[in-house]
């Protein structure tokens, strides 16, 4: 490749405001190759003033649609604007920007359609408490019986994808907990999916998403879509999708 | 069953076919959800008007009451009307989902271009 690929990252954002400024200014300073997009799912703090008062690119969902539907929004500015890579990095700190060029790296090179940073590989880091880690090797499992691709963190929401996955994904995209969806969607449809090795944190302020209590709804909810997922999208069909 | 009681059931389900016509006349109510409703009024009015029907019905399925049959027909339809809410409430949020997406996409737009009009 002559041209360095467009790179854009998108940094989902609710509820944020204690470290959405120094996520972008360390995406900024670390990788200044790269443009960001910043979704506001319609906080209710103050994170949009933040973003404002900052100048910071940004997109303000008038209605909170979640994490599904805002990387969706995403994904379509990524398609209008005409990226060649698009990479999704959580707005909480827990995803270190100086790894984004390992996630972009296989995708730019045109080995992988959507790379995922996986912080179980070399086992390095914030590895998550021991009840997520069972739940996230189980949905590892679900996802390799249901499409035969090996994927260890399934729920990462570090990943890069090329044009032709963005794309793909600005048409279909789960609308609430989509990751381990997103790598089913995708293997089924024939694009390539992998991983590469990061070290992610402790998110630095603010809380999860998720719940302990949520985490049961969680993990019914996402297998049974996957399932759904399998009997609905044949091999076949998802192709014609591309 | 008495004459009276079965003029009562008739007047209800007239009534019912009426409310429905006044409320697609008023434009409450579209003719895609409104057939679901119509179906039924007009099967309780063919019921209530001619109960042979049930009779008929009920010695075809060997049921003993011919109140159950009705019971159970009732439950069916609402089974049926609560399933196509469900399927329209879920395009509606696809919809949705669609529009603010474009709509923030938009806004985002009109914010750069009006950064870059010079200031009056």
């Amino acid at each position: 490749m002559n041209k360095p690929p467009k790179v854009l990252v998108l940094i989902p954002c609710y509820n944020e405001q204690d470290n959405i400024v120094r996520v972008v200014e360390r995406l900024q300073t670390t990788c200044p190759w790269a443009d960001y997009l910043v979704i506001n799912d319609c906080s209710t703090d103050h994170s949009a003033d933040l973003l404002r008062s900052h100048g910071y690119n940004f997109i303000d969902l008038p209605v909170n649609l979640g994490i599904g539907g805002g990387i969706q929004c995403g994904y379509l500015y990524s398609v209008q604007h005409g990226y060649d890579i698009t990479v999704q990095m959580d707005g909480d700190g827990q995803h270190d920007p100086a790894y984004l060029s390992t996630v972009v790296e296989p995708v730019a090179v045109g080995k992988l359609d959507m790379c995922i940073g996986s912080r179980f590989i070399t086992h390095e880091g914030f590895q998550t408490s021991f009840m997520r880690r069972v739940g996230i090797r189980f949905l590892s499992g679900l996802i390799h019986l249901l499409c035969g691709r090996k994927v260890l963190d399934v729920t990462s929401g570090f990943r890069a994808t090329n044009a032709g996955m963005t794309a793909f994904f600005a048409r279909h995209y789960a609308t609430d907990y989509p990751e381990p969806e997103a790598i089913l969607a995708a293997s089924l449809a024939g694009f390539r999916v992998g991983e590469a090795p990061v070290v992610m944190h402790e998110r630095l302020g603010g809380v999860s998403s998720i719940s302990a209590v949520k985490s049961v709804y969680y993990m019914l909810k996402v297998s049974l879509s996957l399932i759904i997922d399998r009997l609905a999208i044949s091999r076949h069909r998802a192709r014609k999708w591309k | 069953m008495p004459v009276s009681f079965q003029l009562y059931m008739l007047l209800g389900a007239l009534a019912l076919l009426v409310i429905i016509f006044i409320f697609l006349k008023k434009g409450l109510l579209t003719v895609k959800y409104s057939l679901l409703w119509l179906g039924l009024s007009i099967v309780l009015v063919i019921f209530a008007a001619c109960p042979y029907v049930v009779f008929v019905l009920r010695d075809l399925l060997d049921i003993q009451m011919p109140v159950n049959l009705v019971f159970l027909l009732m439950f069916c339809f609402v089974l049926v009307v609560l399933l196509s809410l469900s399927i329209a409430i879920t395009q509606l949020a696809e919809k949705c989902k669609r529009l603010t997406q474009q709509n923030a996409l938009l806004e985002r737009r009109v914010r750069e271009l009006e950064h870059r009009l010079p200031p009056e």
